[in-house]
């Protein structure tokens, strides 16, 4: 006979480390939450059970996707095409069937231009304005958010003490609103601040930060840098605690240099992660919105104008409402976002044949 | 004092400090600085009276002026510690007048004192003005902001989870025709910002008359791609033979739904239920659109409004603003580690 | 009353055909044991039973009614999982209650059902538990527990020792045999181990490739196998088996010895595969010995001496002793045969007419 080897059984179990949510989610929901939800519960099952006697298992699994793919269809799925429609019609009407078919006049008014390095001289200069600032804004936050968030998964992945504390100290203000973000901001930088205080016993002259065009727009980067560096630092101290600690010691038993440690070891590995990382962060920075309008709206002038103010202005703020121009804009931008999504899944896509073939 | 710095300045080996040492923990400080010093100003600055935020350079502390009854003078008066050639005295102010205040010895209420207001200083001690927290309550539609941002919250993220886990449990563990098809709609759509759909989806939300309605604001959330593909990936792991024992017990599906996938996708659930509650919270660019009357506006909404208004009243603002801090910083204080885990997990945001 | 019959069980998965057709009585009361290789469709047809999966031809009957339509919940049947299956997020309590409180049953009557069944199980300290505070065995006896609580017409029992280790098998074995004896019910039981198959059954069900090879008691199997599969499948070690020729009565085999297996219903000429346990060659005293081989390996267990040894042509032979003989590696021995122990099969695999 074959000698089996003994195998304790393993029931199925939640893993173990998300076992203390469900004991801190019980206490938290206590009987006051479940107790009217199992009665509801209860109180379906009968004409669920007949259901499902009717239709069977098929007629169960279109019961469960009903009530998501119904919302699904209606304010995802719906909007997506309705947007097509919508950016080839004209005028300030809501409904399609009063508006007026025009074709891709509005994409040609958007993209007309007698000079394209001067938005000024373009039919839709703000658009213009707005993609150039979005541009510029890319490339810098992006840049500089890549490098600290690197620099900061880099130190918290050091044998220090407290590490927990120290991750929380940069992962605080992902969890703040853009509204709350902004108006701190706005709070330390504006004339009176505490910036400005802090920079004049240093000798240095007080600078209107919002309102001279170059700091606002810098300000704009810094503070959506400060708001969403620890979201990224925490996906690449995941990928640095990924690998594995003997190939360190191994390059340590080699006696190389740390910065080749680093370049030639941390880098490549990191890379995987690194990658996701850049194309979120451009994709989240191609949307940028919330945390700049709160704190400079666009200004001084259009310096800090962005892509999505602008459709948000031109759809819905602005006295002319012009929602087809809005929606011709908001597909161009959409198509920037699908070329970098199909860029982030080829990604992961890579990353997980190279998974499964370790 | 050098426990915790023992403590927190430990490093590998406790060797000498290399340079490396002295970046990591140069960076670390700029960290706790930059990170938690705005927040911190804030907390602080929603302390001062409008007076005191006028001020400038800005005092670290909030103060408030020391007051003191004087016999025959009904109203408490503040009291200012005056120097001049006469010594060094504290006064209480009676009136002003041009550069000269009126002051009053408390001790001997008698005396007018004419006093040059360039040779005093208010006398103040450390007090918090929380009427910048009051106020907002009676005076301000605050209240109303506070109910309807709970509300949502509230409502999308139950709406969410029951929609997602049930979409999440039918493509995980049925087999049915089209299951692909659905499962790569979601995925597809997993990526659609809400910025690209934002005229169309205005467009529907008025036409099945939920413009200013906070039904608006909730369910185009609901349905996030993000959720059911974060549960359904959990529930893959849920063997199916504990459905087939379930089953064999007389369970209906909704049964086996209810009871026995429900409880023990509990981690991934509280993992979304976390961050829908803290998007929903935060959601400011959607809200903004669908609501345009005060009485059904949200907190971030509403906070925003008041920090456009001409004269931005920043004593109220800066209480509003840490009121809306709060839950999202409990949230953070006894979830981190839940968050950072699933994050790191699952890249979620 | 627990009767089961199928009737032509034939089932596929797509292209691939995993039952090819199954006809099977199970009495009332019977022990009924699936054994057979990994992956010849026993758990399928055990599924088949219980109501998980539909044939795709067949009918399967309790009692005489015909329940293939029947959902699962319907059909009266418990099952135990070879993972057991035991709701992680309750208690040993209520795993047990669950099945039952879905039947509207009264709160007192789930109560002493489990009172009961806690007690047969001896698992009365653990109700409050949960199935991850539970070792292997008792994991076990609460997924037996969780069966006997829904009073069912029939148990099925899918491989529900493989998961524990050798030494907790052989007792929970003799558990499950005592409680089938106690509780008197219905049972199929799968299993690939063919002594557990021997020591629980009433009948043992031999299952290849989606075929049943043969139905019998244990000891019929052992003493009559239907063809060289069950041979081989039952018994260990396994049988030897040689091809022989028969030429007037006499078994050449392949390559040499001459085995006079007069008296035998032997066909008087053709090939034939003969078949001899290992436990059925006795060691040669005399000098005319039927077999002759040189020890290749000696394993000696104390009770008995396994020994592996080749014969003059090259074929390898299995041999168990018992005590201990005084053999080595290299030495020539003769080992006898007895006639009446030898096991012969036609071309087809199919034991001769008569043995
Ligand atoms: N859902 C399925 N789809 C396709 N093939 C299946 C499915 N379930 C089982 N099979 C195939 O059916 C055959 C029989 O499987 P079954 O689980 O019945 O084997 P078994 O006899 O129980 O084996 P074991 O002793 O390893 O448990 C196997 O070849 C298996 O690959
Ligand atoms: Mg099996």
């Amino acid at each position: 006979m074959p000698a089996s080897m003994p195998m304790w059984p393993r029931p199925w179990l939640p893993p173990a480390e998300t076992e203390g949510i469900v004991a801190q989610l019980k206490q938290m929901a206590g009987a006051v939450v479940t107790a009217p939800l199992g009665w509801a519960a209860r109180a379906i099952d009968p004409p669920l059970r007949l259901w499902q006697r009717l239709t069977g298992t098929g007629g169960m699994a279109a019961f469960f996707l009903l009530p998501n793919m119904a919302i699904f269809g209606v304010f995802v799925l719906l909007p997506l095409v309705i947007n097509f429609a919508y950016s080839m019609t004209t005028g300030g009407a809501l409904f399609l069937s009063d508006r007026e078919y025009v074709g891709a006049a509005q994409y040609a008014q958007l993209l007309d231009c007698d000079d394209y390095t001067d938005p000024s001289t373009c039919a839709q200069d703000q658009f213009w304005t707005a993609l150039a600032n979005t541009a510029l804004f890319v490339v810098l936050q992006v840049s500089l958010l890549i490098v600290t968030a690197t620099i900061t998964a880099l130190i918290l992945n050091r044998e220090l003490r407290a590490r927990s504390f120290w991750r929380a100290v940069f992962f605080f203000p992902v969890l703040l609103s853009p509204v709350v973000v902004g108006l701190i901001w706005r709070w330390i930088l504006q004339r009176d601040g505490l910036l400005n205080a802090m920079i004049i016993p240093m000798g240095l002259d007080p600078v209107n930060w919002l309102i001279e065009r170059n700091w606002a727009f810098a300000a704009a980067i810094g503070v959506t840098i400060w708001a969403h560096l620890g979201f990224y630092a925490l996906i690449l101290l995941a990928g640095l605690q990924a690998i594995p600690k003997d190939l360190y010691e191994a390059a340590e038993m080699d006696g190389t240099k740390p910065g080749r440690v680093f370049w030639r070891i941390t880098l490549p590995l990191l890379m995987p992660n690194l990658l996701v990382v850049i194309v979120l962060a451009l994709i989240r920075a191609v949307q940028v919105f919330d945390e700049a309008f709160v704190l400079t709206g666009g200004g001084p002038g259009t310096a800090t104008l962005f892509l999505t103010q602008y459709i948000y202005e031109v759809g819905f703020a602005s006295l002319l409402k012009n929602p087809g121009l809005a929606a011709a804009a908001s597909i161009l931008m959409g198509a920037v976002l699908v070329v970098l999504t199909l860029i982030q899944l080829a990604i992961s896509r890579r990353n997980e044949k190279k998974g499964k073939l370790k | 004092m050098s426990r915790v710095s023992a403590f927190l300045f430990r490093r590998r080996g406790g060797k000498g400090w290399h340079w490396t040492d002295v970046v990591t923990f140069g960076w670390l400080f700029f960290g706790v600085i930059v990170m938690f010093g705005p927040a911190l100003w804030l907390i602080m600055s929603s302390f001062k009276s409008p007076a005191q935020l006028a001020e400038f350079p800005p005092t670290a502390l909030p103060y408030e002026s020391r007051t003191v009854v004087v016999e025959g003078y009904d109203k408490p008066l503040p009291l200012f510690i005056v120097t001049d050639e006469a010594g060094t005295r504290t006064l209480a102010e009676v009136r002003r007048v041009g550069t000269t205040a009126q002051m009053v010895d408390p001790a001997n209420s008698g005396e007018i004192q004419r006093v040059n207001i360039a040779n005093r200083v208010p006398d103040r001690q450390v007090g918090f003005a929380w009427d910048n927290y009051v106020q907002p309550f009676l005076a301000f539609d605050f209240m109303l902001y506070l109910k309807n941002s709970v509300f949502v919250t509230v409502v999308a993220t139950l709406i969410t989870l029951l929609t997602n886990s049930m979409a999440a449990f039918a493509l995980s563990k049925y087999e049915f025709r089209g299951r692909n098809a659905v499962m790569l709609t979601v995925l597809a759509t997993l990526m659609i910002p809400l910025s690209v759909i934002l005229v169309p989806l205005y467009s529907i939300i008025s036409a099945v008359g939920l413009f200013n309605s906070l039904w608006g604001v909730i369910l185009p959330t609901v349905a996030t791609p993000t959720g059911i593909f974060l549960l359904r990936q959990y529930m893959l792991t849920i063997p199916d033979e504990l459905l087939e024992a379930a089953r064999m017990d007389h369970a209906s599906e909704w049964q086996i739904y209810w009871r026995i996938v429900l409880p023990l996708t509990a981690p991934a659930l509280a993992v979304l239920g976390i961050f829908s509650v803290v998007w929903r919270w935060n959601d400011f660019l959607w809200p903004l659109i669908v609501l345009s009357r005060k009485e059904v506006y949200t907190l971030q909404v509403g906070l925003n409004t008041y920090a456009g208004e001409l004269n931005v009243q920043w004593h109220f603002i800066l209480a509003m603003t840490v009121v809306t801090m709060i839950p999202v910083v409990i949230v953070f204080l006894f979830l981190q580690r839940f968050i950072t885990t699933g994050i790191a997990g699952s890249g979620l945001k | 009353m627990g009767q089961i019959s199928l009737k032509g069980i034939k089932k596929s998965f797509g292209a691939v055909d995993v039952l090819k057709g199954i006809d099977l009585e199970v009495g009332d009361g019977e022990l009924v044991v699936f054994v057979g290789p990994s992956g010849c469709g026993k758990s399928t047809l055990l599924r088949m039973i219980a109501g998980l999966d539909q044939p795709t031809a067949g009918t399967i009957a309790i009692n005489g009614t015909d329940v293939t339509p029947r959902s699962a919940a319907d059909r009266g049947l418990a099952m135990v999982f070879q993972s057991y299956a035991l709701y992680p997020h309750m208690s040993v309590r209520q795993n047990m209650a669950f099945g039952l409180q879905n039947t509207r049953m009264a709160r007192a009557e789930i109560d002493a059902r489990i009172a009961d069944a806690a007690r047969l199980l001896e698992i009365e300290p653990l109700l409050e538990r949960r199935p991850g505070q539970l070792s292997g065995g008792q994991r076990q006896r609460v997924a037996i527990g969780r069966a006997i609580v829904r009073r069912p017409t029939a148990f099925l029992l899918d491989e529900p020792l493989s998961n524990l280790d050798a030494e907790l098998r052989v007792s929970m074995r003799a558990e499950l045999s005592a409680l089938h004896a106690r509780l008197g019910a219905t049972m199929v039981h799968v299993t690939h181990d063919q002594v557990e198959a021997m020591t629980m059954a009433d009948r043992i069900v031999v299952l290849r490739a989606g075929r049943i090879e043969q139905v019998d008691t244990p000891l019929n199997l052992y003493n009559r196998p239907a063809n060289l599969f069950v041979a081989g499948f039952i018994g260990a070690p396994g049988m030897n088996m040689f091809g022989a020729t028969m030429a007037r009565g006499v078994a050449r085999l392949e390559g040499g010895p001459e085995i006079d297996l007069g008296g035998l219903p032997l066909p008087p000429s053709g090939a034939v595969t003969l078949g001899i346990r290992p436990q059925h060659l006795l060691l040669s005293e005399g000098v005319e010995a039927d077999l002759t081989a040189k020890v290749d390996l000696i394993e000696a267990l104390g009770s008995e001496t396994v020994v592996h040894a080749t014969l003059n042509e090259g074929a390898k032979l299995l041999a168990v002793l018992p005590g201990q003989p005084a053999l080595a590696r290299g030495d020539v021995v003769g080992f006898d045969v007895d006639p009446a122990m030898v096991h012969a099969f036609g071309a087809d695999g199919v034991r001769l007419a008569g043995f």
